[in-house]
């Protein structure tokens, strides 16, 4: 099958997915019954509450059997029309409250993810070429405490190190809490509100205003939970590594190679580490869910204001739209993400598009 | 039980050892190859540490000092945390509870629910599972795109949401957690039924006339609970660890006085500059179990590798 075929199935497969994904928390919210639905839709600072009960029954056709219901539910989704959320960082639309959280979550999930494959696939065929080496154990115990270590708690202790009234002043270097320092951007005209405009992306948005002392403060910002993450999810990619690129040393055909005098250097980079990263490839969506599940504990540690810590703000005060907006869109990204490493995943291992 | 009898026969006539007390001999062999290996008897220590002192909670707190296994014991008159000392040796956390008795008493309710989700989400996972493999076909297929579906949306804002609906308790996390945790067995399960499926030995079973039930509980049931058993002992530590996370970013009813280690993390994290302690230690009870878990994780899966026992 040619690439392109595969794509076009694999971009099938991601309707039934959706349906599922909708479906699923569509289920969940009727198990509690219609009142706190038709209270996601309504915007008291609009008045005229009846108005708006009204229409909202209308808009979703709660007077008609489930399977329309779910129907018109669905199409209200698709419109943009996601409800509000009332919680305290933040009063409005759901889809506003998505675009505003959803890029800063973003920038910690790929900049973890980044880190993560740049660190533990290197380290991890290191350490399977280095076999018993002491450079091995010491990563071996490093990965095993990683995936043993709770994310939330590894988080804590490096806020109470980094802290600002720790003892120690000279590791006063990285802030705890937040996105960005409130004193810096008070008086930038283009950041409203923990908002800031155009992208919604700080760091972006303070290159393009020419202010990288924000910029500079956003991404100290990011060390600790960029670190945390990182630290928490990069442990099972480092031992798959590590046991793939091992069963590919001792295959035949590694044998060969040697046997025919190329040096090691090749023998590792050219033969044996192309064929031992397809595992890792499929286990890559998985840690994407990791990262996404870290991201919720991540941001409630660190205050940062990312689609994480609007989650459990909404769960806190009970506020339906938000945990329904929020579990649709980690769905969404979840989805797309598979979909993006199955598509690598042909692209790099030709027996599979079959 | 003229199954039985059939089987039996099969069993004898296929070279395979007689069945009566082998699996005690079994047992013996896993646990000799477990304490063999360093790490995995380490392992085994500190999950056994930890069982045992949740049983002590259970029938007699007072043997290990903890006054009252059920709910934390606060001192009102000095809320604020107290570093360790003789009286209190990991000292005190808000408000004013002592530590070292709060996380023993912690343990047991920490491994109860986490106990919960793996057991039924193995349970519920290798029915499915093994039902899909076994009957193929549309079964099959309808009952892994069911499967699929649950697997769509990350494990734990999918908890979060069904906790919301649930309701704010502690047992309804567990419940959660049991719905987010039951797939990846049943992936497991299939894939090891498929794999079981297809050996002489249950063709031979069938051509001798055993019904499904036999071949289930005889020839495939056992030999994918193995797996399964070694999967469930590496996912104990990760679920310890959740369990604690969702409870410390605000599941529970904001219970203060409950036993549990993300409470009590929950608990300190406003003295946690102040007060290291009172994160440090209960963050090291659940790093050490998921640490001991794992470790015995391992061993088990390699003592129960067929080509390495001999």
């Amino acid at each position: 099958m040619k690439l392109r075929y595969y794509i076009l199935r694999r971009l099938l497969f991601v309707i039934p997915t959706l349906v599922g994904l909708t479906l699923i928390v569509f289920i969940l919210i009727h198990v509690e019954g219609t009142d706190n639905l038709i209270g996601s839709y309504i915007n008291p600072r609009a008045g005229n509450i009846a108005g708006q009960e009204a229409s909202a029954i209308q808009l979703l056709h709660l007077n008609e059997p489930l399977p329309y219901q779910y129907f018109y539910w669905v199409n209200a989704l698709i419109h943009g029309n996601w409800g509000y959320t009332h919680t305290g960082i933040f009063n409005g639309p759901v889809t506003t409250a998505i675009l505003l959280f959803y890029p800063n979550s973003l920038v910690l999930a790929i900049l973890s993810f980044v880190l993560l494959t740049a660190i533990s696939i290197p380290l991890g065929v290191w350490s399977a070429v280095r076999r018993n080496s002491l450079g091995d154990h010491l990563t071996r115990v490093a990965s095993f405490i990683g995936y043993s270590m709770p994310i939330y708690w590894l988080g804590l202790i490096l806020i109470i190190i980094f802290a600002s009234n720790n003892v120690n002043p000279a590791l006063n270097i990285f802030p705890i809490s937040g996105t960005v320092s409130i004193e810096l951007v008070s008086n930038a005209s283009w950041y409203v509100q923990g908002v800031s405009f155009p992208t919604h992306l700080l760091l972006l948005d303070a290159l393009i205003h020419g202010r990288f002392d924000i910029f500079e403060n956003a991404a100290a910002h990011l060390v600790l939970p960029v670190v945390t993450l990182t630290y928490g999810t990069l442990a099972g990619v480092l031992r798959v590594t590590r046991s793939s690129m091992q069963d590919t040393l001792s295959q035949d055909y590694v044998r060969t190679a040697r046997a025919k005098g190329l040096s090691e250097n090749v023998v590792v980079k050219v033969h044996a580490r192309r064929n031992a990263l397809i595992p890792v490839t499929t286990l890559l969506g998985f840690t994407v869910a990791a990262l996404l599940g870290g991201v919720v504990l991540i941001e409630t540690v660190f205050d940062y204001l990312g689609i994480g810590y609007w989650t459990t703000q909404a769960f806190l005060s009970n506020d339906l739209g938000g945990v329904m907006g929020a579990t649709v869109i980690f769905g969404l990204t979840f989805v797309f993400a598979n979909l993006v490493v199955d598509v690598v995943y042909g692209f790099l291992d030709p027996r599979i598009r079959y | 039980m003229e199954a039985d009898t059939i089987n039996l026969a099969h069993d004898e006539a296929a070279g395979a050892p007689p069945r009566t007390g082998s699996r005690w001999k079994e047992w013996r062999l896993t646990l000799k190859i477990i304490l063999e290996n360093k790490s995995s008897a380490a392992g085994l220590a500190i999950v056994c540490a930890y069982l045992l002192i949740a049983v002590i909670d259970w029938v007699y707190p007072a043997l290990i000092g903890v006054h009252d296994a059920d709910a934390l014991i606060p001192n009102f008159s000095n809320t604020v945390p107290q570093a360790p000392s003789f009286a209190h040796i990991f000292g005190t956390t808000y408000p004013g509870v002592d530590l070292y008795q709060a996380i023993m008493a912690a343990i047991r309710i920490d491994l109860y629910y986490s106990f919960q989700v793996v057991l039924g989400g193995a349970i519920i996972g290798t029915v499915v599972g093994v039902c899909a493999a076994y009957y193929g076909g549309y079964i099959d297929e309808a009952l892994m795109r069911f499967t699929d579906i649950f697997l769509s949306i990350p494990y734990l804002p999918f908890a979060i949401a069904i906790a919301f609906f649930l309701g704010r308790e502690i047992s309804n996390i567990s419940v959660a957690l049991t719905l987010v945790w039951w797939p990846l067995y049943a992936r497991y399960a299939r894939g090891q039924t498929l794999s079981v499926k297809e050996n002489a030995y249950v063709e031979g079973a069938k051509a001798s006339g055993v019904g499904t039930p036999g071949i289930l509980r005889y020839h495939i049931i056992p030999n994918v609970l193995t797996p399964i058993f070694v999967q469930i002992s590496l996912d104990l530590g990760t679920v310890v660890q959740v369990f604690a996370g969702l409870v410390f970013i605000g599941f529970a009813t904001g219970n203060l006085l409950l036993p549990e280690l993300g409470t009590l993390i929950s608990n300190g994290f406003g003295f946690a500059v102040t007060a290291p302690w009172t994160i440090l230690f209960p963050g090291l009870a659940i790093l050490i179990f998921a640490i001991g878990m794992n470790l015995l994780g391992d061993g088990l899966r390699d003592a129960l590798d067929p080509k390495r026992r001999t």
